[in-house]
Parts: C-alpha cells; structure tokens; sequence
C-alpha cells in the first residue's frame, strides 16, 4: 500500500489523482516502492511541483524544493492532456520539444518515471467512467 | 407594511375549526398539525429566521386548492407555497404561520409534452431530475435545461423566479421560457394565462405553446414569490437536444480578468451557457471544505457549453471558441482553454457531477448552511464587483465562492457570491450575514439585483428603488391579494 499525500492546489490534486487511481496495484507498488527519488513536475503557466518518491510515500511540495532533484519534466497543459489521452507519444512530444525533460541521460530514473506517471495517466484517462456520480454518494 | 404579522391569524375562526376544514377538503391523511410534520417546514439552508407553520397540507388537485384559496381569503389566513425547500432566500418560510400548500408529494405530474411545439406542461411538484429522467426515456430528442442546483429542485419555482439554468447564455432567464401558467387569484378563481387561454373549460393539453401577443399577464405572478396567486401548472420550453455536446473549460489567471473572458465568448453566440467560479470552489467540489488559493494558481474556473447537429457545425463552434480565447490571449489576458471532460478526469472526477444532472454539488450541499448574494448584474461592472466582494470575503476571512453566468448572449450576467456555514454552530450564522449584509450593499450600489429575495434584503432595496414603481407594486398586490393571505412577508408585504 503507497500513501498519497492529499492535494491542495490544482495540480497536487491532479497528481493525487492520477497516482491514486493505481496504488492497490501490486506493480505500481512494486514500482514505487523504495525508489526514493525526486521528480520536478512543471506545467507552463502554473508553477513547478517537487514529487517525492520516499519509501512507501508519496510526497508534494510546491515551494522549497530540494537541491537535489533526479527528474526534471516540463510541459504545458495541452501536451499533458494529449499524452495521457494517447494524441501524442512522449517520443514525438520530447522530439517537437513539447516535453522538455533534464536527466535525459539518467535513463533508468526517466524510463521508471514513465511507467510510474505516464502509465497510470494514461490509465486514467481512458477509464470510462460512467458513474462518476457515484463519488459522492457518501456525501449524499 | 405588514398586516397579518402583528395579529392573530386566527381571531375570525379557531385553529380547531380550521382543521377540520382542512381534513374535509383534502382528507385526513393529507394533513397534518403535528409538530414533527411541521417543524422541517420551518426553515431552509439560509439563516433566515426560523417560523413554524400551523399546518401542512399535500394538494392532489386544483379543485382542492380552489375551495382553500376560498377559504383562507374569508377568514385571513396565510398560504404558503412550497415545493422542494432549497430556494436560498427563505421565500418558504411561514413567517406569519399559516398553511403550507406542499406540492412536492402529489401535485407533481408531468402533465403533457408537447413534441411538436415543444414545451413541457407540469405542475408545480416537478423536479429537475424528474424531467431530465422522463425527456431521457421517452423524448430523448428534447432536452429542458438544468440549474447549479441539486436534481430534486422544483422545475416551476425556478422559472417563476427567473432562475437560470445551463443554457442561460442562449436563452436568458428562465421567466422567458415560461408559456403558459395557471394560477388561482384570492377570489379562487382560475385564470389560464398565455396562449392556452381560450375556452371556458380545461385548456387542451396541446395550446399552451406561446406567452404572447396578448396583455402579458404573466408578469403578475413571475418573481411575486407566491404573493399574488397559487400556481397549479405550468408550460415550460424545451429544446431540441442535439447529438454532440462538449463542455470547454477556460482557467483563467488574474482576479477581474474572467469578467472580459465570459463578456467576449457570450457575444460569440456560439455558447449554450457560461459559468464561471473562483477557484477556491473548484476545489470545494473536490471534497476540500476550507480551501486556499496558492501562489501561481488561476483565479477562476469558466465552463462553456457548446451543442451541435454536426460534427462539421460542432468544428466551426469550436474554431470561433479557440479564435476568442486566442484574441483574448493576445490582448494581455491569461486563459488557457481545454476539454473539460478530459480535464477532470485527470484532476478529479467529482468535478463531472458540476457539468450535469444527475449531480450531487458537493460545494452547495455539504454543510448544514448556505446563502448568497444572488442577483442579475450589469455586466460591465463585473471586474468591479469581483474585485469588491472577494476583498469583503478575505476581510470575514471567510473562503471566496463567486459563481456567475453570462446571460443570452452576454446582454446581462448573474453575480453571485455564496456562503457555506455550519448553521449549528453559535455565531456563525451572524458572522455570515454580516458579510452577505456588506456583499448586498456593494452589490446593490453597483446596479444588482437580486433575486429570490430574503425580506430583510428587500427592505434594504426599498430604499433604493424609485417611489413610482414601489407604489405600482403595492397597488398590484392590494389588487391581487387585497387580504395579504398569500405568502404575506415576502418583500415586506
């Protein structure tokens, strides 16, 4: 089980989002597990956001970010949109530079990265999802 | 001003007596007096005062409420309207007691629909959810249109009101879209208004299909809050429900910046609704009740609806869309614009339930309180009022919750800032009415107005508004409803 800490700006709760929708999933969690690194998430227009990857933990820090930082990813929204929805691959998307990564040569951390997030992404946006509604049927 | 307030609603006949008239007209099981029926009636989300009524009675037909209406007029007794209680303006509220006519549980029938002229004859129980669910499984091809409320808010208190729902842009209030009403005035008399008045009997199902050219009778009863009539049915547009439907979402950076944003796309035409709120409330839908806006983050979500018979009308829809926000762009604003659908999928699914019914609206329904500013609003003074009332949210240090509409075509806009509160909490409820006292009169200085109205705001708009139509206004209701029975209270009759 990998805890998510719980988002409080538009792209914290999107990434809880997304890496939620696959953490009771035995290799997502392998996956995760003790990789221990730190991704910087930056969509333009927004602001960047420190991914920690601690043990059994998922953290978010949208300021104060650490030194060391494995995985750099920049993007803007729309490119986001289109890689998870399969309109762009991340091949093309880095080769057009609308996905701008430092620590291309770090391939193992940047390849892990992308079954980690681009996978699940992916996953979640082609969940149909017809009972959204549901979601909040304890809130009812 | 007030008449039935300061004395004894029953000094002409005794409680007793009236309920026994009451069982006599809509039997025993149809009415009550006890104390636990009674007590939900007393209050809604708002903090408007509490006030019991003395008795509820469930109508199953106009003849019933004819010989009520009757009834209540010789002895001076109230009757209040009801129909799901979450208007936010305590419009239920018996605060002179009385009875209260619940049309919920059986005078809520879809009555016709006409596929032909298209409109909808219901009567004043219906629910939003109701229709949706009966034009989805029998009239898929039509489509009423739906309100930032929950599913089981009445269809006739809406458009009476001049509410607004999600094709607001293309068609304005929902007062417009009403074509036909009928209504008992104090005497018990019924009268047919709109097209479907010809004939001495029931009208046929099939003429309630236009509000004009005739004397427009029906403005003597929209946005009256039941004070001069009882409304017993009611014929509601509908529209065509094209194959392709596709909602845009703008993030707009910058506080005042939206206000242009939704201007511009309005004027477009191509826009079946356009809403718009801070952020903080996007957030709010996503199970975070005390949200905070951070440094870098947009200031407002908009949504904006398009429909389309074709792909090819759909595309060209979407260019003008894209061209707008490009414009925009270019003139200094910061909007991004992506699909809605595939945005909250990735951000948080409980956000879909805000684009359609069925929908539970976490950020309206998840405290016990809730009230607002609500009002039609110039919008050329939309920055202004942006500006104005998120300071006075800040300065209550209560969490900033502005939700507005551009309105056919952007002629007009809705402003409504909200507030939720913890209604069981000491003090809160003032702490709230202090802001949303301080939000009216900014917003009213700057040419708002609000509808469905609380009495304490209408006293306030008394003030303000000229002489001449106040005295129109209270020669029409002495006119319509010369012994004040009819939700008497309501804008300080």
């Amino acid at each position: 089980m990998i805890s998510i800490q719980k988002g409080e700006d538009l792209i914290t709760i999107s990434l809880q989002n997304i890496l939620s929708y696959r953490k009771n999933d035995e290799d997502f969690i392998n996956l995760v597990l003790n990789w221990n690194k730190k991704v910087l998430i930056e969509l333009e227009g927004f602001y960047p956001v420190e991914v920690i990857f601690n043990r059994d933990e998922i953290r978010f820090k949208i300021n104060n970010f650490d030194k060391k930082i494995n995985l750099k990813v920049k993007m803007d929204i729309i490119t986001f949109l289109d890689l998870a929805f399969g309109r762009l691959s991340p091949v093309k998307a880095v080769l057009k530079h609308k996905l701008k990564i430092k620590g291309l040569l770090k391939i193992g951390t940047l390849l892990k990265f992308m079954k980690i997030f681009l996978k699940t992404m992916k996953m979640v946006a082609s969940d149909p999802n017809n009972k959204y509604y549901e979601l909040n049927k304890e809130t009812r | 001003m007030t008449e039935t307030k300061d004395r004894n609603i029953y000094e002409k006949i005794k409680k007793g007596a009236v309920f026994k008239k009451l069982v006599e007209i809509f039997g025993e099981k149809n009415v009550t007096n006890k104390s636990g029926d009674l007590y939900p009636y007393s209050y809604d989300m708002t903090e408007c005062e509490p006030h019991m009524p003395d008795f509820i009675v469930l109508p199953e037909n106009t003849a019933q409420l004819i010989e009520l209406v009757k009834f209540c007029n010789s002895y001076l007794i109230p009757i209040v309207p009801y129909i799901s209680g979450n208007n936010v303006g305590g419009l239920t509220i018996p605060e002179n007691g009385g009875i209260l006519v619940d049309f919920s549980k059986k005078m809520n029938k879809i009555l016709h629909i006409d596929d032909n002229m298209m409109y909808a004859l219901i009567e004043p129980g219906v629910t939003f959810g109701q229709l949706k669910k009966f034009l989805d499984e029998n009239y898929p091809h039509l489509r009423y249109s739906y309100p930032y409320a929950p599913p089981y808010s009445g269809v006739v208190g809406n458009v009476i009101l001049s509410g607004m729902n999600n094709l607001s842009c293309k068609i304005g209030s929902m007062g417009d879209s009403i074509n036909g009403l009928e209504v008992i005035t104090a005497d018990g008399e019924i009268a047919r208004i709109g097209s479907c008045f010809y004939g001495k009997d029931e009208a046929k199902p099939d003429s309630w299909w236009c509000r004009y050219p005739m004397p427009d009778l029906m403005g003597v009863f929209i946005n009256w809050q039941g004070m001069t009539g009882l409304v017993t049915k009611c014929a509601v547009q509908l529209w065509p429900n094209p194959p392709i439907k596709k909602t845009y979402l703008a993030i707009v950076f910058g506080l005042t910046d939206v206000a242009p944003v939704m201007r511009e796309v309005g004027r477009t035409e191509i826009i079946d609704d356009i809403s718009a709120v801070s952020i903080e409330v996007v957030k709010m839908t996503v199970d975070i009740p005390v949200p905070k806006k951070f440094p870098g983050e947009p200031d407002f979500a908009a949504l904006f609806s398009i429909s389309a018979k074709t792909k090819n009308q759909f595309n060209a829809k979407k260019e003008i869309l894209s061209n707008e926000i490009e414009n925009l762009n270019k003139q200094g604003k910061n909007v991004i614009l992506v699909d809605a659908d595939e945005f909250v999928k990735l951000f948080n699914l409980r956000v879909r339930c805000y684009i359609d019914l069925p929908s539970v609206l976490l950020s309206l329904v998840e405290y016990s309180g809730l009230t607002w500013f609500g009002s039609y609003a110039p919008s050329h003074k939309l920055e202004e009022l942006i500006e104005k009332v998120d300071k006075l949210f800040y300065k209550h240090n209560i969490t900033p919750f502005i939700y507005m509409k551009m309105m056919k075509s952007g002629h007009y806009a809705i402003f409504r800032p909200i507030m939720r509160f913890n209604k069981f909490k000491e003090g809160e409820e003032e702490r709230y009415h202090k802001l949303l006292e301080e939000i009216s009169d900014v917003c009213v200085d700057l040419g708002c107005i609000p509808y469905k109205t609380p009495a304490w705001m209408t006293e306030k708009m008394r003030k303000k508004i000229n002489p001449g139509w106040i005295n129109l206004f209270e020669k029409i209701k002495k006119c319509m409803d010369p012994n004040n029975i009819f939700n008497p209270g309501r804008w300080n009759t």
